[in-house]
């Protein structure tokens, strides 16, 4: 292993959040407090706590969904310089997303007359894949998702919450960005199919993609995290392995 | 260490720079008088009419740039002072041409303006009429672009014309029709396939869709998307509706009054929109 | 000269005893004749340009080659020599009353000959003869604007021959190829001229329009009710818009020959009739090839 997969591939520090409520009398709400995170290549990091805690709200801000109102989010590419993310340009965070860095959440956006094969292949090909290696990438991701192939080249639209949600999946982490963001991907998955799709991240960690993520169960993250962070309040409140961590949370976070 | 960033990023092709369009006569004071925090374009004490002031953006090759507000914010303003149907009264368009020149469309005489919309620049206007001549068939509206740039081969020609149609879904046996005869949607193709028959790198969309059937206008849509992806065209799309600009944009600036009162990701503008007048529009979007 | 009538010699005094002959005054003034030819200058000085220029009233309707008449007028002299047809016919109603009036105001000769004129007014014909470099040919144009049929707008019309942008034309010249399988524009055809600007080569046939390129003679065009001037000057290339791959190509009829001289290879007209006839369209050459055929039996 070389000296790089001790960098942390993200480093946020200070992260504070809030909005303003223009059209609720200017109601400001207060979400993330200062949030001091790394995650290392490789790392599969597990954010835990009650709903409202803030988990969302810093994959969001990460992925400059919300704008960080306060602190930094220092991301290294794969040049090995590190970027800032709450400064970025609009245009550069533009170009971060995709190859750098991706962003998986429990919803499929549904896009019209598109079928699965071809959502995936796409997400590939932004990626910077040739179209034909793409098709490939998906037809193997898909297959391991458990997506019947009858269903590859029908409209997205009609699929069931649980086949979106796995389609979601694969477009992903098809050619897998540096750091992965999840929130809640597996929400809407049988056993069978949640066992499959655990499968495929614990895959991606393997290979040294760096993986920041929400799952609204403990079992999940027992078997998937290496680290795992307790968010309150929008602060964290604890961190550690997970067996540490998930001892002290049983029905905290269900 | 993250002063100066370590990413590529592709030149820009359209650099508009503090573009302003002012009817009126024009002092110190009236942009004072103006702006979304006064709540009017227009200035009570002259008249004057700030249609847009101060508005900057970049577009790369391959990217979509949104522009978003209601009817009177600036946005078709800033379309047409781009496009050269209206002169800017401020500021400059600035274009990167395919030989590599840079020019200001603000600041060239007509007849060059005219010119670099033959296979630099098109539009996708809201109504067909605008972009098409009604009277002629789908195959010669695109024979109109393509004889402009001096093709000169009737076979070449009709070649083309079909490739292109074919591409925006326009069925074959439809390409020697008249296009009065079309329904809207497939007047939007039309208008596409001309807009793109000499590879224009820029292209601007205004309200592509508007008056459409939802059906009619998700389907124009996606193959808009599909274009931009596959084409790597720089785009810019005016639009008061917040679907078409999630769908086709990852930038966009939103207009208000005149002035552009925020930018953003598109998916943090409509996410996280911080200026209120965006959080009013996104709110109406939602309900 | 003037010129001879079939009337009786009684008819002839009496008609002078009711009206003694005065000699008639010209058609147009000195002022007239000088802005005319001031509009002829700036037409060969920018070939294919329509200049516009103040038409009088003529004796003659607009539409009967009133344009054409005051070009004559303005250019002719005494020592002039004049030949006018209509269709290739000097012995049209229309071309006698217009070389008569021509003639007589002016006092130049007239003739049927082509190699002896100075001046050819003509409506829808170039004379079979190879014409001279010494030597107009003044065209009486019905519609002088070539872009009149694909845009009606007049400020649009100038802007598009100030910018050679044409791309209309060829969209028109696409969908005549796209409905009709040919281009079918017979009269006329549109002309790119010194490689500038678009004409109309209306009155003349295609037949004609390949021998205004790069023509010894100069061609003037004169549109009377549109009120413009335009010319071909003396050895310019006067290019037929066509697509590269879709020749141009001039009116023919496989077989037919002239039923009076047996000519093939001249601009034929078919005569109505029960079977198909058909006749040179230019009477006087027709004339002289009879002649010269009956003298080598």
């Amino acid at each position: 292993m070389t000296t790089d997969l001790v960098l942390p591939v993200l480093r946020v520090r200070g992260l504070r959040k809030h909005f303003i409520l223009h059209n609720v009398d200017g109601r400001r709400v207060d979400a993330l407090h200062g949030i001091d995170l790394d995650v290392l290549p490789g790392e599969h990091l597990a954010l835990a706590g009650s709903s409202g805690a803030g988990k969302s709200t810093l994959l969001r801000c990460i992925y400059r969904t919300y704008l960080p109102s306060e602190g930094e989010v220092h991301l290294r590419l794969t040049t090995g310089h590190e970027v800032d993310l709450a400064t970025l340009s609009d245009a550069e965070m533009a170009g971060v997303r995709g190859s750098e860095l991706g962003y998986v959440s429990q919803f499929l956006r549904a896009e019209p007359r598109r079928g699965p094969l071809d959502i995936v292949a796409r997400a590939g090909v932004a990626r910077g894949m040739d179209l034909s290696d793409a098709r490939d990438a998906a037809a193997i991701a898909l297959k391991r998702l458990n997506i019947d192939e009858a269903l590859w080249d029908v409209y997205a639209t009609v699929l069931s919450g649980g086949e979106k949600q796995r389609v979601n999946l694969a477009a992903g982490t098809i050619s897998p960005p540096r750091l992965l963001l999840l929130d809640e991907p597996v929400s809407a998955l049988d056993p069978s199919n949640r066992e499959a799709a655990l499968d495929l991240i614990a895959d991606l960690t393997s290979h040294g993609v760096g993986v920041l993520a929400v799952f609204h169960d403990l079992e999940a993250m027992e078997r998937l995290a290496t680290r795992v962070v307790l968010m309150a309040d929008g602060l964290i409140s604890a961190q550690g392995p997970p067996t540490q961590i998930l001892s002290t949370l049983t029905g905290v976070s269900r | 260490m993250t002063s100066h960033s370590p990413m590529e990023r592709a030149p820009w092709v359209l650099k508009v720079e503090n573009l302003g369009k002012v009817f009126g006569p024009m002092d110190s004071d009236v942009l004072a008088e103006t702006g979304p925090e006064i709540g009017t374009s227009k200035s009570s004490r002259t008249g004057t009419v700030v249609a847009a002031w101060d508005v900057n953006f970049e577009v790369a090759a391959g990217e979509a740039l949104g522009v978003i507000g209601e009817s009177g914010s600036g946005k078709s303003t800033v379309m047409r002072a781009i496009a050269g149907d209206h002169e800017a009264s401020h500021g400059a368009v600035w274009l990167r041409t395919r030989k590599g020149d840079v020019v200001n469309v603000a600041a060239i005489p007509d007849s060059a303006r005219r010119a670099l919309r033959v296979d630099e620049l098109a539009v996708v206007y809201q109504d067909a009429a605008e972009g098409l001549d009604l009277g002629v068939t789908a195959g010669g509206n695109v024979a109109d672009r393509l004889t402009a740039a001096g093709w000169r081969n009737f076979a070449e020609i009709r070649h083309r014309a079909a490739h292109l149609l074919g591409r925006t879904e326009v069925p074959l046996e439809r390409m020697d029709d008249i296009v009065r005869q079309f329904s809207g949607g497939m007047r939007q193709r039309v208008q596409l396939a001309k807009a793109l028959a000499n590879n224009p790198p820029i292209v601007l969309f205004d309200e592509p869709t508007t008056g459409l059937d939802a059906s009619v206008a998700a389907g124009v849509l996606d193959l808009i998307r599909d274009l931009l992806t596959e084409l790597g065209i720089a785009a810019v799309v005016v639009s008061h509706d917040f679907s078409v600009i999630e769908m086709l944009t990852t930038r966009c600036i939103v207009m208000h009054h005149g002035r552009v009162v925020e930018e953003g990701l598109t998916d943090q503008l409509l996410e996280d929109p911080l200026h209120p007048y965006s959080q009013r529009l996104v709110a109406a979007a939602r309900t | 000269m003037t010129l001879t009538h079939d009337s009786t010699t009684s008819q002839q005094s009496r008609l002078e005893q009711l009206c003694p002959p005065t000699p008639r005054a010209g058609l147009i003034d000195d002022f007239a004749q000088r802005e005319i030819r001031r509009a002829i200058l700036t037409a060969i000085a920018i070939p294919g340009y329509q200049v516009p220029f103040g038409s009088r009233e003529m004796p003659v309707a607009r539409g009967w080659g009133s344009g054409g008449l005051q070009i004559t007028l303005a250019l002719a002299q005494s020592h002039d020599v004049i030949k006018v047809i209509d269709q290739g016919d000097d012995e049209g109603v229309n071309a006698v009353n217009l070389r008569r009036l021509i003639c007589e105001t002016t006092g130049a000769t007239e003739t049927s000959e082509p190699a002896e004129a100075t001046l050819i007014q003509s409506r829808h014909r170039i004379p079979e003869d190879e014409l001279r470099q010494d030597q107009i040919l003044i065209l009486q144009v019905p519609v002088p604007e070539p872009l009149r049929g694909v845009e009606r707008d007049m400020r649009e019309l100038a802007r598009m021959h100030a910018e050679a942008d044409y791309s209309k034309m060829w969209v028109s010249l696409y969908e005549d190829k796209v409905r009709n399988g040919v281009i079918t524009r017979t009269t006329g055809y549109p002309c790119l001229v010194n490689g500038r600007y678009v004409i109309a080569t209306t009155p003349i046939p295609r037949w004609d329009v390949p021998r205004l390129h790069q023509a010894p003679f100069l061609t003037l065009f004169g549109a009377g009710r549109e009120k413009r001037i335009y010319a071909v000057p003396p050895r310019t290339d006067v290019e037929p818009l066509t697509f590269t791959d879709v020749p141009f190509e001039v009116e023919s009829t496989p077989g037919a020959r002239c039923h009076r001289c047996r000519s093939e290879d001249s601009f034929l007209v078919e005569i109505p009739g029960p079977q198909s006839q058909w006749i040179c369209s230019d009477t006087d050459w027709c004339r002289r090839e009879r002649l010269s055929k009956e003298a080598q039996i």
